[in-house]
């Protein structure tokens, strides 16, 4: 774990350097924003209430609630995405991805590393988050601590598999935003980040099922805003770390060829 | 050492757009190399001959689209991992050191890379960058080097893993005269270590000094190797005699050119620097007198007369057919 750990340590420091420490406020304001304007909508539009059949669909009328947590995961999925599937891509723009490709150091501990550096400073941007909610009101009725680690953890593991294969994608077409920003709309409108996804036509559900942020944010709902324990939530977990398993293992398969792609397309 | 055998790389390209038609390039046409330990092994070609993907290919960055090559007998595509361990690229072209990182930092994030022990990483650290004579911006990020400080960073870098190969792709370019010297002491001192060094260079005086033997290549084709002084003779690229006459005339001119016709040569006219015309006549043989005196018959008034002996730009141009570039210019050849 020596390179996991050097890169994490690498990466850190290079961050710290790069960006002022405003660029922290610009990083939390899309989930301020997420949640301040459907606090808005709630009160401005809603009457504070709303509908019943959101109340079916979600089990609870905590509206806000509902939008933390899922402002909270998406924060996390896109923060997270940034940094991870970036990882290679930014070694080809400052010059790097030569000196790195030529090292004996497996690809698997590196990206790791990456993303470690990425938990770290999400977890923050999301702690940052959980107490503007928490200024407006917004309180968790009721929550399961283990499930809801497990959740946080699901959803680590689904970040960092889409990641991987995101990665993959970008050197070999050598651009970032399109490819991410793709992932991100993806990820916003069909994962449950704002709505249940049950208000989705039958089509676009099936394809947020394979989407391992879905299942990922279904256990984390479970476990932060209905109390469900880990065993009422063990299917949704085991859904979400096999498609994670599926993700990592193409991106792994996908990113030897990536990376000689990537280098053949210099010449 | 380093061998390749039938080595042969092809890119596939669009000639045209997104959508345009689809070309292969050939930029490496069965190459067999052998880069031995302990000695210092140049590759040179025209530009877009095939010695950057040669390189990349044995850095493992590339994949051979067939041919072998092996590193001490061990496969370098079947075991990329094993043998990366065992060498190490340095490009002139590319900065490949992290800028936000300290000169210290960056070397000792890629001796993680390399899997160099802790214990051995710590004094090779400040070792390299004495050697690179970087000890003093050790704690300084390279975003504040200067192009030939973060060079010589690359070069640090290089040899963090202690390669036993080591392939330099321009190391020099763009670096002043007395570090390129220094450089190519390091360099040569790398290969009496027992290092194997193979160098791509654009400047030949460098790889006339420095390498024993040279392969020069075109097309991604071997067209000769042997040591400089065997090319040298072999390519029969010789003497440049230079003559600048102060009061040419088109009589003078006309007898210059059959002067060299009767040698089997061609006459080179042009306008010398500080005015007359002058002449240059390229020959196995010193012919400054012969030339000189077929001048002077022809009514012409010597004002400099300078003979250099071949060089290896010389030679390499008469391989691949090039033309040469303005004397005291560095040459149109690149390694």
């Amino acid at each position: 774990m020596s390179v996991a750990r050097a890169t994490l340590h690498r990466t850190w420091t290079m961050t710290r350097r790069a960006y002022p420490w405003s660029y922290a406020v610009g990083c939390l304001l899309i989930g301020v924003f997420t949640l301040g304007l459907s606090y808005l909508g709630l009160h401005a539009i809603g009457g504070g209430s709303v509908a019943e059949d959101f109340t079916a669909r979600t089990g609870g009328a905590d509206y806000l609630g509902y939008v933390a947590i899922g402002a909270a995961g998406y924060m996390f999925t896109v923060r997270m995405l940034l940094w991870s599937s970036k990882a290679l891509i930014t070694e080809q723009r400052q010059g790097t991805l030569g000196a790195l490709l030529i090292a004996p150091a497996g690809r698997l501990p590196y990206l790791l590393g990456f993303t470690g550096f990425a938990l770290l400073n999400t977890a923050v941007e999301v702690g940052l988050l959980g107490g503007f909610a928490a200024a407006l009101g917004v309180t968790l009725p009721a929550w399961h601590p283990l499930a809801a680690l497990a959740g946080l953890l699901a959803l680590t593991a689904a970040v960092f598999a889409v990641a991987v294969v995101l990665g993959a994608l970008m050197i070999v077409a050598g651009e970032a935003h399109i490819s991410q920003n793709t992932v991100f709309l993806a990820v916003s409108l069909l994962c449950g980040i704002t709505f249940p996804n049950s208000y989705l036509p039958a089509p676009a559900r099936w394809l947020a099922e394979l989407l391992p942020v879905t299942s990922a944010m279904d256990v984390l709902r479970g476990a932060l805003g209905r109390g469900q324990p880990l065993t009422e939530l063990t299917a949704r977990l085991v859904t979400c770390l096999a498609l994670s398993l599926g993700y990592l293992l193409v991106g792994l398969w996908l990113l030897p060829g990536a990376e000689r792609r990537a280098i053949e397309r210099s010449f | 050492m380093i061998r390749t055998r039938a080595l042969r790389k092809t890119f596939r390209t669009r000639e045209k757009g997104l959508f345009g038609p689809r070309a292969v390039k050939t930029a490496v046409d069965g190459l067999d190399l052998e880069i031995p330990a302990g000695r210092v092994t140049g590759l040179l070609g025209l530009n877009g001959a095939g010695k950057t993907s040669t390189i990349k290919i044995l850095a493992t960055l590339l994949r051979p689209t067939s041919g072998t090559v092996t590193l001490d007998g061990l496969d370098l595509v079947e075991h990329a991992r094993e043998a990366r361990r065992r060498i190490n690229l340095i490009a002139g072209g590319e900065r490949m050191v992290y800028g936000k990182l300290t000169g210290a930092e960056n070397l000792r994030y890629f001796g993680h890379l390399y899997d160099v022990p802790g214990a051995v990483l710590r004094p090779r650290i400040g070792e390299l960058l004495e050697l690179v004579g970087l000890t003093g911006a050790a704690d300084t990020p390279v975003e504040r080097y200067s192009r030939g400080m973060t060079q010589r960073l690359s070069i640090a870098r290089g040899l963090i893993n202690d390669p036993a190969y080591l392939l330099l792709d321009e190391p020099t370019l763009g670096l002043d005269a007395p570090i390129a010297r220094d450089l190519r002491r390091v360099v040569a001192g790398l290969a009496a270590e027992g290092r194997g060094v193979l160098l791509t260079s654009h400047y030949l005086t460098e790889v006339e000094e420095l390498c024993e033997h040279v392969y020069v290549i075109s097309d991604g084709r071997h067209l000769a190797a042997g040591s400089p002084a065997e090319l040298k003779a072999e390519t029969g690229s010789h003497r440049s005699v230079r003559v600048t006459v102060t009061n040419p005339s088109p009589e003078l001119e006309s007898a210059v050119v059959d002067f060299a016709l009767r040698l089997g040569v061609r006459a080179e006219l042009g306008a010398a620097e500080q005015g007359g015309l002058l002449v240059t006549v390229r020959h196995p043989e010193d012919v400054a007198g012969p030339l000189a005196g077929a001048i002077v018959a022809a009514g012409g008034a010597i004002g400099g007369l300078e003979v250099t002996e071949a060089s290896l730009e010389d030679a390499v141009l008469a391989l691949t057919g090039s033309t040469a570039s303005p004397a005291g210019g560095r040459s149109a050849v690149s390694a």
